[in-house]
């Protein structure tokens, strides 16, 4: 090395290793702020216990409903709609998309649907589906599936549009047949579109789960919330916003792993995170 | 000399830290001299620092190892006095051809009038008369860099830093480019580093030619490659074929080089 | 023409409807017909209903939307530009992200009430993520080498996030906006129906209660209309903000 000595280049200056760990600590640290404002704000009297529950009066809650096992069948309930709803939107989504995109016949009478259907907001319809299915279980996944499976049809169609002219002509060069095609060429090209679809389908199925437990009452989340607030019990509504927030950020972590698996081999690296 | 040069480039190195994985040496112990309205080729192989070199000129990356002065002033920090253009045009999308040259001006503090003038000489010294309003999307990639290199010297800066300019231009344009690019510079003479992995092109145009290693970069030989740049048959001169075919060997050293020691 | 034909599933659609409960093949309590909605809706319009309703929705709406879009991208964009910003509301942002919105129903109503206020606070806060992680992705992926122009020819760093950063984002920000109008539609209906006195979720819910089926399907059909218009519009305007790209 003429010239420059080993120690010119050691001292140059890089970031302390204490500042890498500061980093790194500074999500637990905002989050830790957070909650500690939380609580201290609410013990200062500032706001009466009404309008803000102590967090720790708000985790004792959680707790004993954890105990008497309504926390259990509460989330249980408004996960097991949104997930139906979900699961059924994903399914019919991607099948009515991949029939748009392979027969006229079917893209004519549903195009003009989807594209006045997506924009819309289909939760006014909620009262009407009430008054068509009623209170119970089928009126509720009904609704989520009229809302999540717009952005699944779009995403498909958009994906299948999106795989290159290319890559169809050397799979069929290479004497892929159609059903072949579709399942081994067209669909995996598709899918980082449909999993973008999926990907906002999910959020909205919990949103309008929540929505429809809080209009038709009984038990879920959205329920238990507004029975709390008819009756004043803050904490108890403070606790279902907690647990809501929970389970809709292990939905949409466990959403993005999956993308990660199943698209490995998409350079994306930069998958649309905020950190 | 040392009373002559503009630019002085002393024993710097350059530590570039990725976000993750390991810290690459890119510079080692580079020092060069340049004077006032001379023309210099930074040459070498993809990956040996060249362009590094001219963002440490141009205040883009800090000076941590060494020093660069400009007209005995220490680098710190972008400035107007240092033009620079880049291989992707660097155009703001969202301005058309005369809003991309007025940004300058205005940042200036230019007077509207004066500003309003000096925009269109620019756009007619670089032939862009009549796509004024035209959007980057519009134009083809010489438009482009045309744009591009009116936006910088309407702002008549002292040094003109060019990375790799025509890199992304078909082979016609670039020869077009370049000679237009010659015209320019004789007409309105300033101090140009001209980055660049065309032989041909470093010989063609610059005074100078430094020659930079592989990984990690260093200068290995300065050749000087003056010649009468407004021969119409320059191409075809001996003397010309010949020091190209004398850099391109000292080049493709360091290009096998290059190979062999760029990570996967 | 060719857009007839194109529409003409919805008409068929309409026509079907209208067949449905005119020939008693459903109840026309659960489906009344389409002409008896439209003429409850002009009846709607006559009684001021509609527009007295429209209008509160429309503030509310408007007023949530306007403040989440200001707050929203100015936060994403210096949670771009500064890493402490970046380091301090990231992890909050990622953690409120996935919550469903429409939970926040009823805090709202007991943070502000019944009124106006839930609902502004309800759209604001529900609305300003999908804007701020869109400013964010947006303003991040500035190109650098438009950044370093901007300051080689003079622009101060305050200058340059103003005038290369924000603009940047806007394809990114523009469609996180597009997300928010959409949610704007949904929280704003949701908390109608839910807890309300006015507005026109109030209006389909109180309808709908009241037994008055023709008059709560054109209100439900009123509002998915305006939910559609006001996305093709944002589309147009979107269109227009971002012609330079192509």
């Amino acid at each position: 090395m003429a010239g420059v000595d080993a120690a010119a280049v050691k001292a140059m200056p890089r970031p302390a290793p204490w500042q890498a760990l500061a980093w790194r600590l500074a999500p637990f640290f905002s989050i830790g702020l957070l909650l500690i404002a939380w609580e201290a704000l609410a013990r200062s009297g500032t706001f009466t216990p009404f309008v803000l529950p102590a967090f720790s009066s708000v985790v004792a809650r959680i707790w004993s409903d954890a105990i008497t096992g309504d926390l259990l069948i509460n989330t249980g309930l408004t996960l097991y709609r949104a997930i139906v709803g979900f699961l059924i939107s994903a399914i019919g989504g991607v099948a009515i998309g991949m029939a748009m995109s392979r027969s006229v016949g079917v893209r004519w009478f549903f195009d003009p649907i989807i594209s006045v259907g997506f924009p819309m907001p289909k939760i006014a319809f909620l009262p009407v589906v009430i008054l068509w299915l009623g209170l119970y279980d089928l009126s509720k996944i009904s609704i989520i599936v009229f809302d999540a499976i717009f952005p699944v049809v779009t995403a498909t169609i958009a994906g299948i549009k999106g795989v290159e002219r290319e890559l169809l002509w050397s799979a069929r060069n290479m004497g892929a047949r159609d059903r072949e095609m579709l399942w081994q060429i067209v669909l995996p090209a598709a899918l980082p579109m449909i999993m973008t679809g999926l990907q906002v389908a999910l959020p909205l199925s919990m949103i309008v789960a929540v929505v429809a437990e809080m209009l038709m009452g009984g038990y879920g989340i959205g329920g238990a919330m507004m029975t709390a607030s008819r009756f004043a019990d803050s904490p108890g509504v403070f606790a279902g916003i907690v647990e809501i927030a929970l389970v809709g950020l292990v939905l949409v972590k466990g959403m993005t792993m999956l993308r990660r698996r199943l698209l490995i081999w998409h350079q994306e690296a930069n998958e649309p995170t905020t950190a | 000399m040392s009373d002559s040069a503009q630019i002085v480039i002393d024993r710097v190195s350059h530590l570039y830290r990725p976000p993750r994985g390991r810290e690459v040496l890119a510079l080692e112990d580079v020092s060069l001299r340049v004077t006032s309205r001379e023309f210099v080729a930074l040459l070498g192989p993809s990956g040996c620092g060249k362009s590094t070199l001219l963002y440490l000129i141009g205040g883009f990356f800090p000076t941590e190892i060494g020093s660069i002065l400009i007209d005995g002033q220490p680098v710190g920090g972008p400035g107007p006095d240092r033009g620079i253009v880049f291989q992707h045009f660097a155009l703001f999308p969202w301005k058309t051809v005369r809003g991309n040259i007025l940004y300058g001006l205005e940042r200036q503090g230019m007077e509207r009038g004066e500003r309003e003038k000096r925009v269109q000489d620019f756009i007619e010294l670089v032939g862009l008369a009549g796509f004024e309003d035209s959007y980057p999307s519009q134009l083809s990639g010489g438009m482009k860099q045309r744009t591009a290199i009116a936006r910088t010297l309407a702002i008549d800066p002292k040094i003109l830093l060019m990375d790799e300019p025509f890199g992304a231009l078909d082979a016609q344009t670039r020869h077009l480019m370049q000679s237009e690019l010659l015209s320019i510079w004789q007409r309105t003479p300033k101090t140009v580093i001209f980055v660049t992995h065309d032989v041909q092109e470093a010989v063609y145009l610059a005074d100078r030619v430094a020659v930079m290693s592989a990984r990690p970069g260093r200068i290995k030989t300065i050749v000087d490659t003056k010649f009468d740049k407004n021969d119409p048959n320059i191409f075809k001169a001996k003397a010309f074929v010949d020091k190209v075919d004398e850099i391109w060997n000292l080049v493709r050293v360091e290009a096998i080089k290059a190979q062999e020691t760029r990570p996967s | 023409m060719k857009s007839l034909i194109r529409y003409s599933p919805l008409l068929l659609l309409a026509l079907a409807w209208e067949a449905a409960s005119r020939l008693e093949l459903v109840s026309s309590l659960a489906l009344p017909p389409l002409t008896s909605v439209l003429a409850a809706w002009f009846d709607l319009l006559i009684n001021g209903e509609l527009v007295s309703n429209g209008w509160a929705s429309l503030y509310r709406g408007g007023t949530g939307l306007l403040l989440s879009v200001i707050v929203g991208s100015t936060l994403g964009i210096f949670m771009a530009w500064w890493r402490p910003v970046n380091a301090l509301v990231g992890p909050l942002v990622e953690l409120f992200y996935p919550m469903p919105k429409s939970a926040l129903i009823p805090v709202t109503v007991i943070w502000l009430g019944f009124g106006d206020g839930s609902k502004i606070l309800l759209i604001f806060l529900g609305c300003m993520l999908p804007v701020t992680i869109g400013a964010f992705n947006g303003a991040r992926s500035s190109d650098r080498t438009l950044v370093w122009s901007a300051r080689s020819m003079g622009a101060s760093r305050m200058r340059m996030l103003w005038d290369v950063v924000v603009p940047s984002a806007l394809p990114e920000l523009l469609s996180g906006v597009r997300t928010a109008l959409a949610l704007t539609f949904i929280l704003l209906v949701s908390s109608e129906l839910i807890v309300a006195r006015q507005g026109l979720g109030y209006l389909i819910g109180y309808l709908g209660a009241d037994g008055a089926y023709e008059a709560m399907f054109a209100v439900v059909l009123t509002v998915a209309f305006l939910g559609f218009a006001a996305d093709r519009a944002y589309q147009l305007l979107m269109n227009r903000m971002l012609q330079w790209r192509e």
